[in-house]
């Protein structure tokens, strides 16, 4: 918890003393402010300029040591203080006589001060909460100790908790009001042991009525007697050990007494995908090392958090190509033209294989970057150059040296289409801007498709609108792909659902497609986009509704 | 004869209050500490009578059973001294009228009382303070506020008006007589203590608005981004409550007892120094488990107690200067006192509705995030209701536009949709806790009944606003299946509670139990002792108490593996090879059993000789603390490069935390000269900058179970006889007292909100089930056409094609717990358009709806929503808005 446990006394001669105090400090924690500026405590100086009330400014060290008794001291100026460290939050407990951070000096002290001469409680032991926004906020609990040399043969003390969250701390109450007695408790039983031995060895009482009163020695046997510390009260040789721990422990458990299940949103799709992508990666890799005999194999760390900007450059190796490149979907419009890109697009959409060819192997790699960004990341399997034709069903990006052939049954497939991208010849070899692809370049595009392209899908139309819409940045572009995305794989996962897992009718799909608002125009597209979008779905949400249905159609039955 | 109040439990809700929750329970003293006078009461209804002419003999009032009854037991005492109790007030039996109140004797406790509210010594701090005491017998909880007074218009002895005195016999003089002049001498102090605490107070609580603001990492760049909003306003609350920073005053510190008529002229006169106080004494229950759930109850929700409280100091205050106005002495008195018990009786009923209402049993979101066995019946359940309203409304689109309206101001559900970025632990689509929240939450604790406040309130966005929905109906089945419904869309975090078993033995709160368990060696006495110095027989345990001890501190462990824990600490610092630590052991367990025992004379001074005469050996076993890089920081004060903050974020955060700090330190001591005190903490904090002894943490078996004193129980509210204040959720049969309370409640709670931070705007979102219509009232408008309480709500059409197609879904027979998936994946899809409306919005100074509808899909009608949205994650969108 974001507070302090101090444990403090009314001393017979020096009055209300801090003795022991138990902080917190936090893991990355802010330095403590510069000594040589004020400290927030300043500004109770102000009240005491003003003269009215007690005086609540802390002592100067040096005069307080020369003030000290034995009853005012826990642990001796030259003891360092305990530390107790929580390896789970890397919280520091730390102990001493007073608190190490300079700005709660006047805090505690005025918290002591309070507790034990301005607050009244009723019965004098007991606890009460107080506090203002200057000083923070304390909840005190008072009460005495016994001691056979003590007028009244009592002592009186206080713990407090200092705190600036006047909140929690109240919230605290029951909590500190009940581990708090716990701790008295035991100090009262164990004094009152040493109390009930005393008397016995020695009753002070019949010292007291038989010593004659004497004024002149009587002040200074009273000091002496006042000196007793709280370790010889309750013969406890360790006492500020064990209270630092108590504290400490107080102070934790206090802060963990309430704990928050806060639900963030389920991963994405593509999240998911990554993640079970990366997963396999390691496992490969594992297999390997497994493989050749390497008794120590370093585990590969698993990433804490996939970024969707990764699955956008997951080759990686963009940067380290020269020449010019694709920047965004807008730019290949751009390059390609409406047309073209539309066509390339739908294809892309469609799950056909897109194939590109030329000597640039850079360029086709940063086209193929950017139409990615169209699909769910299932969807994406890419081989960005190679020197020979890779199948439909291990790619659908297949980059090509420019002389590699491409199969008949491929080109004359509807399922597949081809990008030739051709050097322009050019007479000088000056350095052309690479922004400037179409000096360098030609695209030539085939497909055997007989199908309309310009109908559908829906999502399609959509992204075309927001890239030719000059207004609109690459970032807001992006986005807006990002929802549509999101927008077409729920529809995707209802879809799955529906007709895989649940295997209903045409008819019932029919009714499915128009609720999600798959119909319409370009009806057919949409029908196949969706379905090959379903190749891209998690394999954990799969056979999270594959098993939840047996069970549900179980509980339904 | 009190008016006892029980609570019939209706078969959907459910109530904390096993028994009877008495109003006469509630006891409301008001008092001043004037530096002259010294103490006065100047209210205590326990010495209040209600004249009841019409019905003298059966009255209902409970207060007089109250005075009856302290009577009677005074009598006992003392000779009753009737004479003390002044009659004021006519003895009309007109009912309309406001009823007539007289004093009795003060109560027997009232200098007691007196004392625990001002303190035995004056305070000279002149912001309010807060006082909570607890008073054995009677059993009684006390609340009590003391302000400083801010006067105007009148004398400084004016508030004499509303005095009795201790003795009865003065006090009947200053009920009678006509000590007030009508006007004079004005005292008009606003200004001093005001700029003084104000100079501060204004200044940080601008720094700390700032703060709330804090624009995240830029949108776009990362969507699957852990750190929401939610994560914010935690991380930015354990930062501004932290005591790393010191006190650190917050926005309302300078709140006085205010005392000036505005509508009087006011001279400068004379300051007088003095202090009203407020206290609210609840008396608690006899029963023992009635008294510890009021005290749960109590304690975890005292926040909605301190802001009704607010309220009455607010009332009273009023009844002070208006009754000021008043010339003839018995009925300013009258007027004083119908005023004030006016407000009292209003606080009662707050009180005890807030603690008796009836609840939602089972709030749909909660119990879903829960109970995961039970999923798919609630599932079943939620949309079955739903379908239900969606028919019974389908004409006027009313669930629709309930919804857009509570998912428009109850944000906490955006941070539910927000796609997580870690992989998923258990079961594919079940949303995941947030980690992040998680581990913020061990290492900077803050409060979670705090965060879960906001959360309920939908204090997410940017600005903040608080909203609250009630739910009106004559059809008690329909309004309580819209509370329901609801209770799925106003979301807020689920609360455990860890707890220590009872009767456990080896409680780390007792920091004597070796001893207690252990008292043989005490009992033998020796034969002669000398007072002054331990027994004998002490000195020979104590070895056996310190080992016994040690095994104590972590139960299970002996003092050899405490140890070993050291050892391997050090080797993970210190470089030297392990050889070398083996061969230091039996010194260092010397040296640890000495340091531990630090009673110096008992070990002859040792632990300081060991520390001046540091040996080689020493210095290599140094004791471990922390990391060594933050023991470095820790030295260097001016450095902002905080060790072990690993988050590009948190540091960016810190560094403008801290940076508001400083600039405020700088700025303050320009103001105060320097002080010979400054040097004190300044020694202690260099003296200490040795290794501290490290011991280890004790722990503790604890149970977990769910919380059940948490806002997300109390605060969603059931079908209720009355109108309530303070439910983020709740249902009423007639908006009778509604229409009588809202403004008042909105304007009080911008000025005074439960949540503890500032708050630009409150809200209400009102819906008719019969009428069908759905409102919203803001603090921000007072006159609404037509006499309307607020503005109709808009359908957003993101919200209506969500909830057809998931009702559609369930129609046709879709496992139920999909059909809730895909709801939320659809919320999820409002959450990504509010991302790129965010983005959209980013550098424009214009925003082009029709552009918005074209290229985003955003239409019109989900502006509002998604703005909203768009400023829990960007809070720029709200200004670019405005």
């Amino acid at each position: 918890m974001n507070a302090l446990v101090a444990l403090c006394h009314f001393c017979e001669l020096h009055g209300p003393r801090t003795l022991f105090c138990t902080e917190a400090l936090h893991p990355p924690s802010p330095s403590p402010p510069q000594p040589g500026s004020a400290i927030p405590g300043d500004r109770d100086r102000e009240a005491d300029r003003e003269g009215e009330g007690l005086t609540m400014r802390a002592n100067s060290s040096a005069t307080q040591r020369a003030d000290m008794c034995e009853g005012c001291r826990s642990l001796p100026a030259s003891h360092p203080g305990f530390v107790s460290v929580d390896s789970e939050t890397g919280i520091r407990y730390l102990s001493h006589q007073h608190p190490r951070q300079p700005q709660l000096f006047s805090v505690v002290r005025q918290a002591c001060v309070r507790s034990l001469s301005c607050e009244v409680c009723p019965g004098r032991e007991g606890p009460i909460f107080f506090g203002d926004e200057q000083h923070g906020f304390v909840f005190s609990h008072t009460f005495f100790i016994k001691d056979s040399l003590a007028r009244g043969f009592q002592r009186w003390y206080s713990i407090v908790v200092v705190a600036m969250d006047r909140i929690y701390l109240i919230n605290s109450w029951p909590f500190l009001l009940r581990h708090l007695r716990q701790t008295i408790q035991s100090l009262q039983d164990t004094a009152l042991k040493v109390f009930d031995n005393e008397q016995c060895v020695c009753p002070q009482r019949a010292v007291r009525m038989n010593s004659a009163f004497s004024p002149a020695v009587f002040p200074h046997q009273r000091s002496g007697n006042a000196a007793r510390s709280l370790t010889s009260l309750t013969q406890h040789p360790n006492l500020w050990a064990s209270l630092h721990s108590s504290f400490s422990w107080l102070l934790k458990a206090c802060g963990s007494r309430l704990t928050e299940k806060l639900l963030e949103g389920a991963p994405t799709e593509d999240t998911l995908v990554l993640i079970e992508r990366q997963t396999e990666q390691e496992e490969e890799m594992s297999g390997w090392e497994g493989a050749e005999g390497g008794g120590s194999n370093p585990q590969p760390s698993q990433s804490e958090s996939v970024h969707s900007k990764d699955f956008q450059f997951d080759d990686g190796r963009q940067e380290d190509l020269l020449g010019p490149k694709f920047k965004s979907l807008r730019h290949l419009r751009q390059v390609l033209g409406a047309n073209d890109f539309r066509q390339l697009t739908w294809h892309v959409l469609m799950g056909n294989q897109v194939i590109w060819r030329g000597a640039d192997p850079g360029l086709i790699q940063s086209a193929f970057n950017v139409l990615k960004a169209l699909l769910p990341v299932g969807c994406v399997r890419a081989v960005s150059y190679s020197p020979h034709y890779e199948e439909a069903y291990r790619c659908n990006f297949l980059g090509l040296s420019p002389d590699v052939p491409i199969p008949a049954h491929v080109s004359s497939s509807e399922f597949s289409m081809l990008v030739d991208v051709h050097n322009v010849e050019r007479g000088c070899v000056n350095p052309v801007s690479d922004d400037d692809i179409l000096s360098l370049y030609q695209f030539n595009i085939s497909s055997a498709n007989t199908q309309p392209t310009d109908k559908g899908p829906t999502l399609l139309n959509k992204i075309e609108v927001a890239l030719s819409n000059g207004n609109l940045s690459v970032e807001v572009v992006s986005l807006c792909l990002l929802c549509l995305k999101e927008e077409w794989m729920n529809k995707v996962k209802v879809l799955f659902k529906f007709s895989k897992v649940d295997g209903r009718g045409k008819e019932d799909t029919q009714k499915v497609l128009a609720l999600l608002g798959a119909t319409g125009p370009g009806e057919e597209d949409n029908v196949r986009l969706l379905k090959f979008w379903m190749t891209g779905l998690s394999k954990l949400y799969k056979s999270h509704l594959m098993t939840s249905t047996s069970n549900t159609g179980s509980s339904a039955s | 004869m009190n008016v006892l109040i029980t609570v019939t439990c209706v078969s959907l809700s459910f109530s904390w209050a096993s028994a009877e929750f008495d109003l006469a329970q509630i006891r409301l003293i008001v008092y001043q500490d004037c530096e002259k006078r010294g103490r006065q009461v100047l209210f205590d209804s326990k010495a209040i009578h209600k004249l009841d002419t019409s019905e003298p003999v059966t009255c209902k009032n409970p207060i007089v059973t109250v005075s009856f009854i302290l009577k009677t037991a005074d009598e006992t005492k003392t000779p009753p001294n009737r004479s003390g109790a002044c009659h004021i007030g006519s003895q009309a039996g007109d009912k309309d009228k406001p009823p007539s109140y007289q004093y009795t004797r003060p109560a027997s406790d009232v200098n007691m009382i007196g004392e625990m509210m001002f303190g035995s010594v004056s305070m000279s701090y002149k912001g309010s303070t807060l006082k909570i005491h607890h008073i054995r017998s009677p059993p009684q909880l006390m609340v009590s506020k003391v302000f400083s007074t801010r006067f105007g218009s009148s004398t400084s002895g004016s508030t004499n008006t509303y005095t009795f005195h201790e003795d009865p016999k003065e006090s009947y003089q200053r009920c009678n007589d006509s000590v007030f002049p009508a006007h004079s001498n004005p005292v008009d102090m606003p200004s001093r203590g005001h700029s003084e605490d104000g100079d501060s107070g204004i200044a940080r609580s601008a720094s700390l608005s700032s703060l709330l603001a804090t624009p995240l990492p830029s949108p776009g760049s990362s969507f699957s981004s852990g750190l929401s909003s939610s994560y914010q306003r935690r991380w930015l609350r354990s930062q501004a409550t932290s005591l790393q920073h010191g006190p650190m005053p917050r926005w309302n510190t300078e709140e006085m007892f205010n005392l000036s008529d505005e509508s009087c002229n006011s001279n400068p006169a004379m300051i007088q120094r003095k202090k009203i106080a407020i206290s609210i004494i609840i008396s608690l229950p006899e029963r023992e488990e009635e008294n510890h759930n009021f005290q749960e109850f109590f304690f975890s929700h005292f926040p909605l107690f301190e802001s009704h409280m607010n309220k009455l100091k607010t009332a009273i205050e009023r009844a002070m200067i208006v009754c000021r106005r008043i010339a003839e002495s018995s009925q300013r008195v009258q007027v004083y006192l119908c005023r004030v018990m006016e407000a009292l009786g209003e606080f009662r009923m707050t009180v005890w509705n807030l603690y008796m209402a009836p609840r939602i049993s089972e709030p749909v979101w909660l119990s879903m995030i829960s109970q995961s066995t039970e999923r798919n019946l609630l599932c079943q359940r939620f949309l079955k209701e739903m379908s239900l309203l969606m028919e019974h409304g389908a004409k006027s689109q009313f669930l629709a536009a309930l919804l857009t309206a509570v998912l428009t101001h109850h944000l906490a559900w955006v941070s539910t949709v927000m796609p997580s970025s870690l992989p998923p632990i258990k079961s594919a689509c079940q949303k995941p806790a947030s980690q992040t929240v998680d581990l913020l939450a061990k290492s900077h604790p803050y409060n979670p009944l705090w965060a879960q406040l906001g959360d309920l309130y939908g204090a997410l966005g940017s600005p903040v606003r608080v909203c609250r929905t009630v739910v009106v109906g004559r059809k008690r089945e329909l309004v309580q299946r819209v509370l329901y419904v609801l209770s799925y869309f106003i979301r807020c975090s689920d609360l455990q509670e860890h707890v220590q078993p009872q009767g456990q033995m080896d409680n780390p709160a007792s920091p004597c139990t070796s001893q207690t368990t252990d008292p043989t060696p005490e009992k033998t006495c020796p034969p002669k002792p000398d007072p002054l110095k331990p027994t004998a027989c002490v000195i020979g345990t104590s070895e056996k108490a310190l080992n016994s001890d040690l095994g104590n501190a972590i139960p299970g462990t002996s003092v050899e593996q405490n140890h070993e824990i050291l050892l391997t600490d050090t080797n993970s610092t210190s470089p030297s090879p392990s050889s070398e630590s083996t061969a230091v052991r039996p010194e260092f367990t010397e040296m640890g059993q000495e340091c531990f025992g630090e009673d110096s004379d008992s070990v002859g001074g040792g632990l300081e000789h060991i520390l001046a005469n540091q040996s080689p050996l020493l210095h290599r076993v140094q004791f471990h603390i922390g990391s060594p890089s933050e023991t470095a920081n820790d030295g260097q004060a001016g450095g902002l490069t905080g060790a072990g903050c690993g988050r590009g974020l948190d540091r960016k955060l810190h560094q403008r935390l801290l940076s508001d700090i400083r600039r405020k330190e700088s700025s303050d001591s320009a103001l105060g000269d320097s002080d010979d005190e400054e040097t004190s903490p300044r020694e202690l904090y260099g003296a200490t900058e040795q290794n501290e002894y490290e011991l280890p943490l004790p722990s503790c078996q604890v149970e977990s179970r769910a919380s059940v004193n948490h806002f997300g129980h109390s605060l969603l509210g059931g079908y209720c006889p009355q109108y309530m204040p303070d439910f983020a959720l709740h249902g009423i049969s007639s908006d009778l007292r509604l229409k009588q309370c809202l403004m008042a409640d909105l304007e009080h709670t911008v000025l005074h909100p439960a949540l503890d931070e500032p708050v630009a705007e409150a809200l209400c979102i009102v819906a008719d089930t019969d009428r069908l219509s759905v409102q919203v009232v803001t603090s921000q408008r007072r006159v609404c056409e037509g006499g309307r309480l607020g503005r109709d709500v808009m359908v957003s059409n993101l919200v209506h094609t969500l909830i057809t197609s998931v009702l559609q879904l369930f129609a046709l027979n879709i496992a139920s717990d999909f059909c809730v998936m895909h709801l939320e994946d659809r919320l999820q899809e409002v959450y990504f358009k509010s991302r790129s409306l965010a983005e959209y919005l980013r550098g424009q100074t214009r925003v082009h709806v029709k552009e918005l509808g074209l290229a985003l899909g955003i239409e019109s009608s989900d502006i509002p929503l998604l703005a909203a949205v768009a400023s829990t994650h960007s809070p720029y969108v709200a200004q670019i808005l405005l």
